[in-house]
């Protein structure tokens, strides 16, 4: 191909594809949920590339290994599950998380607090339903019951409005916790819950790379070639820790590139990114 | 157990198994094999006060709740992932307070059907605790367990009055074959009072053997043969999802209530008698032959998406 010499440059998507693709290891059982364009094409970047041995179960579906033929903007549908080498019904997949087996789960919220804990159920203003959220799927049991949870979200900038009011993503407390980080709002350590998994492990954002510190709060561990620590943190609701060695992202290689653009020719995963956000690029040779 | 040697019935027939205020399992999922016929002729014999329990689902619950017929809803999701994004009607009958949010969660709804399956009063599960669904759930209990001195959330049995499932294929005698993945189908007949099903086609039981029974006859009350009874929901690999329609209903729920009913239910749900008045009204074979032939060529294929 042609292109191969021509691709200087790496979208935001991109980006935020293989930073959510360098969270999952070689060798575990991840499932990547429906609605999530982009994890569904880190799963299968991380499998081309660096987790050859990953059992990737597709959400909806609960085919495993699939080879799709393009990315769709429903997940049940029989192009995601092309090539499947099983397939796992929806018993068998959370039955394999609550035993232990489900090594990653993948995440995200309309509200994410400091503590991983995040929202998708309802936002409430004085005790009263405001907004009805389309809801978590198995999003409850399984940040209880998966070994890891990498969460994302392409909303993390909360640009102020007229009045100067930011309405933020990463929030102080949601108003309902749909699935559950590192501390309950009542400030139960995640430790003192019998929970069988560990908790969110890092966070991708549309402004930089999170890990939690040993107290189970978001630290900023890197930024974006466009991005900085004080950017992130006015789009921030809450205060949080900076790596000592905060870095710049990664970005992906040419092959990467081109691999997440064959799977996506229509560019689903950009329908997760704000239309400003699409247009975010970094060059390569830069990095 | 449901023996009669035919079960074949008018559409109308099949939903006078449906009463206001039952608590109705809904098969499928997202944007795959939902029975939308058949929930459009339940919205046409005016069955209210439903009680929703689901997984995953889209237009199949925005539609019911657009319509009216929906008291309580205990989905784990209803939208239109990046498709389209928010299930609109679903959010206005929530947020009116029309509909009671009872929301739950995958795997919660998966052991509360097991214990109704295994004539148990209750499952245990180890999640869901440190979440706020213990607080909308009170009748989740908590217990010690006696074996590993663990705390547990137990779960109560779920028994849907009615199941409402679309398949690809059935006998006269209730087998059901489904192709594709079965979502929550399987557990749904297995622990629902009553099961309904249309169908793609009914066919012989030589041959719906041949194919594998999915879901065994005795689970199942009634059946009736629609075709395309799935539409605009996918039915693979019979035909593909039809977005562009999805997007005109989508279009229609967007500005109220009313406007629904007016551009959408009265036009493909209300003047539509049957299925093949409403596939008249969704552009009859020429559409039909667009989505059956998803498997013409890849080109062929994502046309349908654009």
């Amino acid at each position: 191909m042609n292109n191969k010499s021509k691709i200087q440059t790496c979208t935001l998507g991109e980006l935020m594809i293989y930073q959510i693709a360098l969270s999952i290891e070689d060798g575990i059982l991840a499932f990547h949920g429906f609605g999530s364009p982009l994890v569904q094409l880190a799963l299968h970047l991380a499998k081309h590339s660096h987790a050859p041995h990953l059992v990737l179960v597709a959400g909806a579906t609960y085919g495993v290994n699939p080879a799709p033929a393009f990315l769709t903007p429903t997940s049940n549908d029989f192009a995601m599950n092309r090539g499947a080498e099983c397939h796992l019904n929806i018993e068998e997949l959370f039955d394999l998380a609550a035993s232990g087996r489900l090594g990653r789960m993948f995440l995200s919220g309309l509200q994410i607090d400091k503590w991983g804990n995040m929202n998708v159920t309802r936002v409430e203003k004085n005790g009263k339903l405001t907004l009805k959220l389309p809801g978590g799927g198995g999003g409850c049991n399984l940040s209880c019951d998966a070994d890891h949870v990498t969460i994302w979200t392409a909303a993390h900038r909360a640009p102020p409005d007229d009045q100067g009011h930011r309405r933020y993503r990463l929030v102080e407390s949601c108003d309902f916790v749909t699935s559950v980080g590192h501390r309950t709002a009542d400030g139960i350590h995640r430790s003192g819950l019998p929970l069988r998994g560990q908790g969110p492990d890092c966070m991708i954002t549309d402004l930089g790379v999170f890990d939690f510190n040993y107290d189970g709060h978001l630290r900023l561990r890197a930024v974006y070639p466009d991005t900085s620590a004080e950017l992130v943190a006015e789009n921030t609701g809450f205060d949080f820790p900076v790596a000592e060695n905060l870095t710049i992202a990664d970005l992906p290689d040419v092959a990467l590139i081109e691999f997440i653009r064959r799977l996506d020719p229509m560019k689903i995963h950009q329908r997760e990114l704000s239309l400003a956000d699409r247009e975010r690029s970094f060059d390569l040779a830069g990095a | 157990m449901y023996t009669q040697d035919d079960k074949r019935c008018a559409l109308g027939d099949l939903l006078s198994h449906v009463q206001n205020g039952d608590c109705v399992a809904v098969g499928g999922g997202l944007s795959w094999r939902e029975p939308m016929a058949a929930l459009r002729e339940l919205i046409r014999q005016d069955i209210k006060g439903l009680k929703l329990v689901g997984s995953a689902h889209g237009i199949d619950i925005d539609l019911l709740c657009g319509a009216g017929v929906v008291a309580e809803s205990a989905e784990s999701y209803v939208g239109f992932e990046q498709d389209f994004g928010m299930a609109i009607n679903y959010r206005r009958a929530c947020e009116a307070g029309l509909v009671k949010v009872e929301d739950n969660c995958c795997y919660t709804l998966v052991q509360q059907l097991r214990a109704a399956i295994s004539g148990l009063p209750f499952m245990p599960i180890r999640s869901v605790q440190g979440t706020d669904f213990m607080q909308l759930h009170p009748e989740f209990k908590t217990m010690i367990c006696p074996f590993s001195g663990e705390q547990l959330v137990l779960v109560p049995a779920l028994k849907p009055d009615v199941a409402i499932l679309h398949a690809h294929y059935a006998d006269q005698h209730g087998n059901l074959h489904i192709e594709g993945p079965p979502v929550a189908d399987i557990l749904f007949a297995k622990a629902s009072v009553k099961v309904i099903a249309s169908v793609e086609q009914i066919i012989s039981r030589e041959e719906l053997a041949q194919k594998g029974v999915t879901i065994p006859y005795f689970y199942v009350t009634a059946l009736c043969e629609v075709p395309y009874g799935a539409h605009p929901t996918s039915c693979y690999p019979n035909y593909a999802y039809d977005r562009e329609h999805t997007a005109y209903y989508y279009q229609a729920t967007k500005h109220s209530e009313d406007g629904f009913r007016e551009n959408y239910l009265k036009p493909f749900v209300y003047d539509c008698k049957d299925n093949k008045t409403y596939i008249e009204a969704i552009g009859g074979k020429a559409r039909l032959s667009c989505l059956e032939q998803w498997d013409f060529g890849m080109e062929q294929w994502m046309k349908l998406y654009e």
